[in-house]
């Protein structure tokens, strides 16, 4: 079980199967795409390169990351899969699993995805020189989507403006909850979930100052700066879904759905609960083309937004393809829209600033 | 518009052949099938599919359906100079500039309604994330039904048989679409056209190795990857056999394709699509022929009858885009080996994280066999920032490096 030895496992994505890691006694530590860095990854990978892999392979090989047992790449997308190449040539030491996540959701890519688990399991056995203990994969998993359940109470808290720190101190709590084991998280997490509750600040519904309620979405932001920022310019960020933000600590299910799973099989279980949990732009629904823009509306909707707002990497190009559905759908249904463009760096928030001022005024 | 080209396009290859069989040349029979395939596409009277890189287009073929990856649209359109007014589109419509230029030009054309409006889509998860999303688009544009086929990164038993699986899906559905379902007999046809044409083009890439090679730059520019398009029918093995006979005869006579093949290159993925003097400077003026292209070669086993879905997974599986880019330098290393090349060139096609994404991994992976690499800074379908002056004196200074080595 995980603690034993608090080795970590390193992972980059919000797809990864984490139960399956703490199940196999090691800790997750998620390589977060942020920090000062020299660009190292340049002189192996294009300049045209989602600044996530750079970043976090930057951090890599700058050794601005704990000593790990292992890496677990997610096949998420091109950038992804090419940081995987990147890491066996440069840090060839390392243990590294790239898993196969298929697109879609079918029976059959969750039925793959699943032997991409046993696969895994498998691995994790081998790093550690242990057996890997199948029955503690439930264990874990319900360990985590309570830590999703903590995660979500206190984040509510910031939503309705009673935590301290505001949208940053919530960044702060997932990074925290990202790089660490999920007992110590959520010990840490419901500590802060049972402190005592701030004064929310009151504003008059006419308030001209009144922060505008927006649903921010898009790929990764870790910096809890950046979200200070965003909250500077007047905006208020009632929903995300951003991979370093909601979407990683989305809870899996493990309810049985098929006969199959009544069978006790547990890689199924999950891969089932991991790739049905909102997806970001790389998984889709062949049904429903541009099913993306509608998950962004019902998600602005259900918060309470007032506006959304898109914050995506340079050269992601599972998002940037989609960008036009979006803004049509938005645009359809009369939702204000700002889109920014970064690169996981303060100095491209802080140079959209004008922006988001501009779009926090016309929403007033 | 398109449609006329075509129409041109095969009309004035077929008057050239038939007035003098000289030029019947392999490159003339390739264009002409190219360009019958592009009628196709676009007279209206077929049924067409819309693809991903890695379907399976020999099946599609069994099942009467004409199908083409939409990548090929882009090339077409860079090729006769239209991309630039389609990007301009797509770019308006909200496609940022940084996304492939492939990509950008298919989407400002299906706006402009200047793609057919397929009957069905197939998307692949192979070769790239950013192929996939325009898939996606175009469904949504076209308000067409879509099928993904996810390519696993390696050939385990368990990625082979989810593909498997996969394709009987595929299979099942297309025949949903044109409610026709899959035949035996045109199968087994297809099977046996796939396997004679991959026959062949293996005897055609190991004949383009000699020394001097029967090959000039253009001779095998984009042959691959269309190629693909082309199996599973009589005209594929046709082409494959014109190859075929023209190399045989030019290795048993010793004559090399180009005027003068001083220096020896293989180029990486995908040629510039736009007309541009690149290609002429370095056969002509510099000595260096272009022998070897990554995709121009056989990485799949024959199809077995007996289990052709295996042999379609394996096929898809084994691109060289698929998987560990560990795989793919290793297949660029023996070609480079095969070809017996003096360099290579990565025109590092803005845009394209799968290809260009891992430049410095793959000339890494030459420098460890002792091949130079020059990594150029191209829009293989963009022409509005292509840089002559610059590209040419780098590939001078390409050139002078590669006589260096010899001493």
């Amino acid at each position: 079980m995980a603690e034993k030895n608090s080795l970590k496992i390193g992972f980059t994505c919000a797809n990864t199967p984490l139960p399956i890691i703490e199940a196999a006694g090691f800790s997750p530590h998620r390589i977060l795409p942020m920090g000062d860095c020299p660009d190292l990854s340049g002189q192996h990978l294009h300049d045209n390169l989602c600044p996530h892999v750079k970043k976090s392979l930057d951090a890599a090989l700058s050794g601005d990351m704990p000593d790990i047992a292992g890496m677990c790449f997610m096949n998420s997308c091109d950038a992804m899969r090419r940081m995987a190449d990147a890491w066996r040539a440069l840090r060839p030491d390392d243990p590294l699993l790239l898993l196969d996540l298929p697109t879609t959701t079918d029976s059959r890519s969750i039925s793959f995805f699943a032997d991409e688990l046993r696969r895994m399991a498998k691995a994790l056995a081998k790093w550690s020189g242990a057996p890997f203990d199948e029955s503690a994969v439930k264990t874990c998993a319900s360990r985590f989507n309570t830590l999703c359940g903590v995660m979500k109470s206190v984040s509510e808290k910031y939503r309705s403006r009673r935590l301290e720190g505001g949208a940053a101190r919530i960044q702060e709590l997932r990074n925290m909850a990202s790089t660490q084991s999920t007992i110590k998280s959520l010990a840490a997490l419901e500590e802060i979930d049972c402190q005592p509750l701030s004064d929310p600040p009151e504003y008059d519904s006419a308030d001209p100052d009144a922060p505008v309620p927006v649903f921010l979405f898009g790929n990764a932001m870790p910096d809890p700066k950046a979200f200070e920022l965003f909250e500077s310019c007047g905006i208020h960020i009632v929903g995300d879904d951003l991979c370093t933000g909601s979407r990683m600590f989305q809870p899996i299910s493990l309810e049985p759905e098929t006969e199959e799973d009544e069978t006790g099989d547990i890689y199924l279980t999950l891969a089932r609960g991991i790739m049905r949990r909102p997806p970001c732009a790389r998984t889709f629904s062949a049904q429903n083309p541009g099913a993306i823009a509608d998950d962004i509306l019902s998600g602005a909707k259900a918060c309470g937004a007032r506006a959304v707002m898109g914050h995506i990497l340079k050269f992601c190009d599972p998002y940037l393809d989609r960008l036009p559905m979006i803004r049509n759908r938005m645009k359809e249904q009369s939702v204000p829209l700002l889109l920014l463009e970064g690169d996981c760096t303060l100095r491209s928030v802080g140079q959209q600033g004008t922006r988001i001022e501009a779009f926090v005024e016309m929403l007033r | 518009m398109i449609k006329d080209y075509f129409n041109d396009l095969v009309s004035g290859i077929e008057d050239k052949m038939a007035h003098d069989p000289k030029n019947r040349t392999p490159r003339k029979v390739y264009a002409l099938e190219v360009a019958r395939l592009g009628q196709r596409l676009y007279g209206g009277n077929d049924r067409v599919a819309w693809c991903g890189v890695a379907a399976p287009f020999d099946l599609l073929t069994a099942m009467g359906v004409t199908s083409c990856f939409v990548e090929f649209v882009g090339a077409m359109l860079a090729s006769t100079g239209m991309a630039p007014a389609f990007m301009e589109e797509a770019e308006r419509a909200g496609f940022a500039g940084d996304i492939c230029a492939y990509h950008r030009s298919v989407m400002g054309a299906a706006q402009k309604n200047m793609m057919p409006i397929p009957d069905f889509l197939i998307a692949t998860s192979c070769p790239c994330s950013g192929g996939l999303a325009i898939m996606e688009n175009l469904a949504k544009e076209f308000e067409k039904d879509l099928f993904v086929l996810n390519i696993p990164q390696e050939a385990s038993p368990e990625g082979v048989r989810y593909l498997a699986d996969q394709m009987r899906d595929m299979v099942a559905f297309v025949a949903d679409q044109t409610g026709e379902p899959l035949k035996d007999d045109a199968l087994m046809e297809i099977i046996k056209q796939t396997n004679r044409a991959r026959q062949l083009m293996a005897d055609v890439y190991a004949l383009a190795q000699s020394v001097p090679s029967p090959a000039n730059s253009m001779t095998l520019s984009n042959l691959g990857i269309v190629m693909a398009l082309l199996l599973g029918s009589p005209q594929g093995v046709e082409v494959a056999q014109a190859y075929y006979d023209d190399f045989s005869e030019k290795v048993a006579r010793g004559i090399s394709g180009a005027k003068n093949e001083q220096f020896r290159l293989l180029w990486i993925q995908n040629r510039i699509q736009y007309k541009n003097p690149l290609i002429p400077f370095l056969e002509n003026e510099l000595g260096a022929v272009i022998v070897a292209d990554e995709l121009n070669s056989i990485t799949w086993d024959p199809i077995d009858p007996q289990d052709p879905y295996t042999g379609f997974a394996k096929r898809a599986i084994s691109i060289p885009f698929n998987g560990w880019g560990a795989r793919r330098i290793s297949h660029l290393k023996k070609m480079a080996k095969d070809y017996k090349v003096d360099g290579a060139i990565n025109p590092c096609h803005w845009g394209c994280r799968q290809g260009t994404g891992m430049r410095g991994l793959i000339a890494d992976g030459f420098k460890e066999i002792g091949v130079p690499t020059l990594n150029l800074e191209v829009d293989c379908v963009d022409s509005r920032n292509f840089a002559e002056g610059q590209l040419k004196t780098r590939l001078e200074a390409f050139t002078e490096i590669m006589e260096a080595r010899r001493g």
